[in-house]
């Protein structure tokens, strides 16, 4: 492998990878304060993009009952980029209200919760279809506006190509991920959210209104869900209303492989994933999709707790 | 009229009624302490008191009010704080976050300030580990933060549930010694003891808890010196 070859697949595996961990941070965010996973979070991601489509090019395509219509108005693609996980994170508030809150108000298991998110993603995802039909969507290339598409790089007399989206996703990603590190842990929210994760009972004991943060749980989830939707949707297309149930999949490998409930870990295993991806070779191509869950099988082999996972201890 | 009045309260957790018509109160600047044997219902009492577990039936009011169907987080902010069974510190927050989550209720900077200070004074140790996280403290200074970071909300009374639970007994000495100290302050509190000898002892008054009823009420003297009492629960 040349140089050139190696660093093309270190930026698309850092790209796609972090896209990866900002998905996943969205499920692990959840997970770490229900303690079970949010099935409609792929949904959301669906819908954030489709979203950000139509506020950033303003067409609904030729099937579904928008068929034909425009949008009266169209937005920068940053701003496009805010409005749709700005919706995707109160999709996320919705999810709560109707999958999440009423079992909980009647003490129900909370696996059940499992069932009532996956009914919910299905609505969502119906939904799309009903409206902008099933047809593949492509961000046009002047989306950007003046930036161009890619730059070439000479490396070793090899070219190496940088999409300017790899390189947004990448300051999106890192910006992100400063102001969530910054939030959990220098913020008295997210302390109170931290504590809210680790005892939800002691939490509400110490005055903090567990719902409340919850709900603000599930608002940042799915901002984090509608943001990747929109990366990814500005990366590879958006594929038909359910092109987010294998990312969904792919995501629940990351959390696992990183450690349930981890916030570094997510970030790990998805950068972990993204790599392995990128690296596969050419002639392996066809097992992209696999690649995920072949890591984790072995990964889970070594560390059954995940990568940064913490080793549960039964208290007698 | 009492600061804390149950009146005829009963709980149920599904069709097992764990308490039923109780009648307890507790005076402004008393210390009062619950005592019964296990699954009596004494920490089911304390928690529907702080919002914890739904009340069945009955009246429970705080300084006036009716706070039966209200959540923990109102309580607190009424000025009635519980330290729970277990301590149930956070274990990777420091010592120091755990404290200034306990005043998560507050606003005045200056005053959270003041009481940190103060809570450092009461517990010299976890001024010594405050920068630790709270899961590496001994079970004794876990109390102790458990205590501090109740206090931390600036109440007007403290609900103390098994203070004393799996701790050293020169630790428990300290606990008591913490409590009388607080109790003269002003401090009204509630306690749950299982070493209801010496819980009595640092009370005022005491009930005794038998299958979520109230067996027998009085000054703790009284109860202390009482044979039924005495052979039940204090093990003479």
């Amino acid at each position: 492998m040349n140089i050139a070859l190696f660093l093309q697949n270190i930026l698309n595996g850092l790209s796609i990878g972090a896209v990866y961990s900002i998905f996943a941070l969205g499920y692990t965010l959840v997970f770490s304060i229900l303690g079970i996973i949010n099935f409609a979070h792929g949904a959301v991601f669906t819908l954030g993009a489709y979203c950000t489509y139509a506020l950033a090019v303003g067409d609904f395509g030729l099937n579904g009952l928008l068929a034909g219509l425009s949008m009266p108005f169209r937005l920068p693609f940053p701003l496009a980029l805010l409005g749709g996980s700005l919706i995707a994170g109160i999709t996320g508030v919705l999810v709560e209200r109707l999958a999440f809150r009423p079992l909980r108000a009647k003490g129900a298991d909370a696996l059940l919760a499992l069932v009532s998110s996956l009914g919910v993603a299905l609505i969502i995802v119906n939904l799309l279809q009903m409206l902008v039909g099933a047809e593949i969507y492509s961000f046009p290339s002047d989306i950007f506006g003046s930036l161009p598409m890619a730059m070439i790089v000479k490396v070793g007399g090899k070219v190496l190509a940088v999409r300017t989206v790899q390189i947004i996703i990448l300051a999106v990603s890192m910006v992100l991920l400063v102001l969530l590190a910054w939030f959990m842990n220098r913020t008295r929210m997210g302390k109170a959210l931290q504590a809210t994760a680790e005892n939800p009972e002691t939490a509400s004991l110490l005055g903090i209104n567990v719902d409340r943060y919850i709900v603000s749980t599930f608002f940042i989830s799915g901002v984090l869900g509608g943001l990747a939707g929109t990366l990814i949707g500005a990366s590879f297309g958006l594929a038909g209303p359910y092109f987010g149930v294998s990312y969904g999949l792919k995501g629940l490998a990351v959390i696992v492989l990183g450690g349930l409930g981890s916030i570094p870990g997510a970030v790990l295993g998805g950068v972990v994933i993204g790599l392995g991806e990128a690296f596969l070779p050419p002639d392996y191509s066809s097992l992209k999709e696999a690649v995920a869950f072949i890591m984790l099988f072995f990964i889970l082999l070594a560390r059954p707790q995940g990568l940064l996972g913490r080793q549960t201890i039964q208290k007698v | 009229m009492p600061l804390l009045e149950l009146d005829r309260v009963s709980v149920s957790y599904g069709p097992v009624q764990a308490v039923r018509e109780v009648n307890l109160h507790v005076e402004r600047g008393e210390v009062v302490t619950l005592i019964g044997a296990n699954g009596a219902g004494k920490s089911t009492i304390l928690r529907t008191i702080s919002g914890l577990a739904r009340i069945g039936g009955g009246a429970l009011n705080f300084d006036g009010k009716d706070i039966s169907r209200q959540r923990p987080d109102a309580i607190l902010r009424l000025g009635l704080a519980h330290c729970p069974e277990g301590r149930q510190v956070l274990a990777r927050q420091s010592v120091e976050d755990n404290l200034l989550l306990g005043a998560y209720v507050r606003k005045d900077l200056d005053g959270i300030d003041r009481d940190l200070e103060s809570s450092y004074q009461m517990f010299p140790r976890l001024r010594e580990r405050r920068l630790q996280p709270a899961g590496t403290l001994s079970g004794g200074e876990q109390q102790m933060l458990a205590i501090a970071r109740a206090l931390m909300s600036a109440p007007r009374m403290l609900l103390l549930d098994e203070p004393s639970l799996g701790l050293a007994p020169l630790v428990v000495e300290e606990i008591f010694s913490i409590i009388d100290a607080l109790n003269a302050r002003g401090m009204t509190i509630l306690l749950v003891e299982q070493n209801a000898r010496l819980a009595l002892k640092h009370s005022h008054r005491g009930y005794v808890l038998e299958s979520g009823q109230i067996a027998a009420t009085g000054q703790a003297r009284e109860l202390l010196d009482d044979s039924r009492v005495l052979e039940a629960y204090l093990g003479a």
